[in-house]
């Protein structure tokens, strides 16, 4: 076994982490306080090569391995960037653009990836309905064959960057009478007639990003838009949700080295009772639970990205329980960087408190933890 | 990166389960009895020579892999008995590895060499009536007697105390930490009465009494310019119940497992039920994670990495009380079977608690790894 990274990869990690301190953090606040997205930052995001990193150069990708793209996503926590942008990137680049880039043929992925990779257009994927959450099966948006066309309908729930999307990766069902078999992946692109996203929905953390339902009414899309076959989408589905349970968790293992350190600041300089409260031994063991949050994270994280790394597409077992303990044991040491804070824990102006509301989603985003459960116990 | 062993590697974990399931095939590990467990200790040593599980973390040599392997084996042993382990890791990992680290040529060939081919047992005794090395000043002193040394103390909790050929005992000599390495009937030195405990029915724990014994001044160890060794120590004890944490939650899970597959209420197999195949999922998880925790710490000890030691108390922190979760939730799936003495999760669990006690305690370690977070 080895947990170390390569020379190449601390010096990528340290890099975006000063870039993203300097470009990135210094806009957050505001931000979450409006609830708007920062298409600034996304820009940027992209302008450093973080949009496509793992994809190939030829695409406009950066041509990175998994690992590295998962550092990435370390570093931006590490930086203090919010949970917003990290899920908007998340959202954009692994549930959108990389099914694109697995399913889509050639000219799919021709037209769509170097947009996707630079920011030029923002992606999302609509899995989710108002009454098919973790019952993804059950979804009863429909793609009905029509000659060259497919004819959309129905509605997607809690879809991040819904409203602001250009590309939507979409799941529906081309045969509504079975149930993971129906299932198909299309691309649809903003614009298309019978395709609206709702209005953002306000939401308790998370704020920067839009979340919105989208709406497909007769949403006509010429057949060259299915991703793959018909009746892969749910594979696919899965294949992306072990991003979510990757990738997207990488943010909060730098997230709590972003606490560790703001909290361990405060405690030096906050005194009460004629010495700082980093002094008190209650301090220091919510310091301790929060670094051991983050070391027991990090290597769960990486080692779903490793197995990407070696060629496992489809590791089950490994992103469920990288997914079960950062959603359940994160909410711990965000509430104890709160508490070590006392009252201006609670107000806006220590974005611990913000930090604290982002990090709830963990738990239910991407299979809630009921959901990872499941799937521990059937493969065990 | 690399997240898995190699099949050298994997080959050697094989050796070692192999060996203790036909001890296990054999008799029951966790013999209370005293002269049977002593029997059972030193066969185990023996069977394990034949492997190079006996000197993992010990003999630096290219065929002997290091320690993110030697937790894996030691989860492996630890699963089996955890009272034949921490007796075979006190004797090996500690004291061995304190004889191959800090003693000369001569010293090695004197104790070393039979502990590795598990020939003998060695005992280390650290903790005193106000035990924690980490509060207090050491009260064992030894002082020259023209070309003796005489030495007097009291060592609590000593495992392999009443049985061990080899004792090291920490103590003070010069104002200087040291230690003292005694043979077997030793005059002066004397075992205390055999502790009964919560957990580890197998295993030998007694007080040590030191009356004015005296050894030569090749029998010590330092004296030592701070107490650096002492702390190293400390961790290699914490490496011990890490894996040792490791094989509880092996076992308890393990026979969970079997048990919620196997068992049937409501016509079911009780795994059926969210109730006990989410409890299973989460013992997996915490176990999973220990075990990512506990080789890393082990990797970054190897690599002698700036944060080996902080890493390796977040690891010790996160494994014993995940063992302890672990084996209470095998307890509740296993229930009426479980409650019952004998039961690996039930002996798991009485174990467990001992390994948030011993070592670094768990509020030190946490204290440490706040006073790393402040800089301190
Ligand atoms: C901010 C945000 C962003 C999101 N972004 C996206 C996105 O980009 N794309 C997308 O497709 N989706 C997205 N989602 C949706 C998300 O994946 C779902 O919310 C999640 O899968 C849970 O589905 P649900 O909300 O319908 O809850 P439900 O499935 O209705 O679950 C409700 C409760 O019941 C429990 N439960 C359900 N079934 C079982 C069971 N069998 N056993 C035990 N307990 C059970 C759940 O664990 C949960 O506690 C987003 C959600 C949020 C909040
Ligand atoms: C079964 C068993 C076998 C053992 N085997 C051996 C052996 O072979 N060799 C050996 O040398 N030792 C052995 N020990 C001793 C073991 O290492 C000690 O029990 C351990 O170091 C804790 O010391 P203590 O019991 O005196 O507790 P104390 O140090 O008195 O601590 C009591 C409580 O106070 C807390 N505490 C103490 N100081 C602080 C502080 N500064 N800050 C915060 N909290 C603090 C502790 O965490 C603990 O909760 C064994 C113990 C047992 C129970």
């Amino acid at each position: 076994m080895d947990f170390d990274f390569t020379k190449e990869q601390l010096m990528f990690k340290q890099e975006l982490i000063r870039f993203a301190k300097k470009e990135i953090v210094p806009r957050v606040q505001e931000h979450d306080l409006k609830g708007e997205f920062d298409f600034e930052s996304f820009k940027k995001l992209g302008e450093f090569g973080i949009l496509g990193l793992h994809f190939p150069e030829e695409l406009g990708g950066g041509g990175a391995d998994v690992i590295t793209t998962v550092l990435a996503g370390e570093a931006l926590g590490e930086a203090g960037v919010d949970g917003g942008l990290t899920l908007a990137y998340g959202a954009h680049t692994f549930l959108c653009a990389d099914t694109i880039f697995r399913h889509g043929t050639e000219a799919q992925k021709q037209k769509f990836i170097p947009k996707l990779s630079s920011g030029e257009w923002i992606g999302c994927m609509g899995l989710t309905e108002p009454d098919a959450g973790s019952d993804v099966a059950s979804m009863t948006t429909t793609a009905e064959k029509k000659g060259d066309k497919y004819l959309l309908n129905g509605n997607k729930m809690f879809i991040t960057n819904g409203p602001i999307a250009d590309v939507a990766v979409v799941y529906a069902k081309t045969q509504p009478e079975l149930q993971h078999a129906g299932i198909s992946a299309f691309v649809v692109e903003k614009g298309t007639k019978g395709f609206s996203a709702g209005p953002p929905l306000i939401k308790m953390g998370v704020r920067t990003s839009h979340t919105s339902e989208l709406i497909f009414q007769n949403c006509e899309i010429p057949e060259e838009n299915l991703l793959g076959k018909e009746g892969e989408g749910f594979l696919m589905a899965m294949q992306t949700v072990e991003w979510d349970r990757s990738a997207l968790l990488a943010p909060f293992v730098g997230s709590a080295t972003y606490l560790l350190k703001k909290c361990a600041q405060y405690a030096k300089g906050r005194v009460q009772f004629g010495r700082p409260i980093g002094q008190f031994q209650a301090t220091k063991h919510k310091l301790a639970e929060i670094r051991i949050f983050g070391e027991a994270a990090r290597s769960l994280v990486y080692r779903i990205a490793w197995c990407k790394d070696q060629g496992r597409p489809l590791n089950h077992l490994e992103a469920a329980v990288a997914k079960l303990y950062v959603g359940d044991w994160s909410m711990a040491p965000t509430f104890d960087a709160v508490l070590i804070h006392g009252g201006y824990g609670y107000c806006h102006e220590y974005d611990v408190e913000r930090i604290f509301r982002d990090s709830r989603l963990a738990p239910i985003g991407g299979g809630t933890s009921d959901i990872q459960k499941m799937i521990i116990s059937k493969l065990m | 990166m690399n997240f898995d062993f190699t099949q050298h590697e994997q080959k050697l974990f094989k050796e070692i389960n192999d060996i203790m399931l036909e001890m296990a095939g054999e008799k029951y590990l966790e013999e209370k009895d005293p002269v049977n467990a002593g029997k059972t200790v030193r066969e185990a040593l023996i069977r394990l020579a034949n492997s190079s599980y006996l000197k993992l973390g010990i003999v630096k040599d290219e065929e002997i892999p290091g320690l993110c392997v030697m937790m894996g084996a030691m989860e492996i042993v630890s699963s089996f008995s955890q009272s034949l382990y921490l007796s075979i890791e006190m004797s090996t990992r500690l004291f061995g590895r304190i004889i191959s680290t800090f003693g000369n040529e001569e010293q090695k060939k004197k104790w070393l060499s039979p502990v590795l081919c598990g020939k003998k047992l060695g005992a280390v005794a650290l903790s005193e009536k106000t035990m924690n090395i980490d509060n207090d000043q050491m009260e064992t002193t030894g002082v020259r007697e023209s070309a003796l040394i005489k030495i007097s103390g009291a060592k609590n909790y000593v495992i392999n105390g009443p049985v061990a050929d080899f004792t090291a005992v920490a103590g003070i000599m010069e104002n200087k930490p040291a230690l003292f390495i005694f043979e077997k009937g030793s005059i002066g030195l004397i075992p205390g009465e055999h502790l009964v405990t919560m957990g580890y029915d197998g295993l030998f724990i007694s007080g040590l009494t030191l009356d004015e014994c005296r050894i030569n001044e090749s029998d010590v160890i330092g004296p030592f310019e701070d107490k650096s060794a002492f702390d190293t120590l400390r961790m290699w004890e914490n490496q011990i119940i890490i894996g040792g944490s490791l094989g509880m939650m092996k076992a308890s899970f393990e026979s969970a497992k079997i048990f919620a597959k196997t068992h049937k209420t409501g016509g079911k197999p009780i795994i059926a039920y969210q109730e006990v195949a989410f409890k299973l999922a989460e013992m997996l998880t915490l176990f999973q994670t220990s075990q990512l925790f506990a080789y890393r710490a082990a990797w970054a000890a190897d690599a002698k990495s700036r944060e080996s030691d902080i890493l390796t108390y977040c690891a010790k922190v996160f494994c014993t009380e995940a063992a302890e979760t672990v084996s209470g939730s095998a307890l509740r799936i296993l229930s009426g079977e479980g409650y019952i003495s004998g039961n690996a999760a039930e002996r798991a669990y009485r174990c467990a608690k001992y390994g948030q006690i011993a070592g670094t305690s768990t509020e030190i370690a946490r204290v440490k790894i706040g006073n790393a977070a402040l800089g301190a």
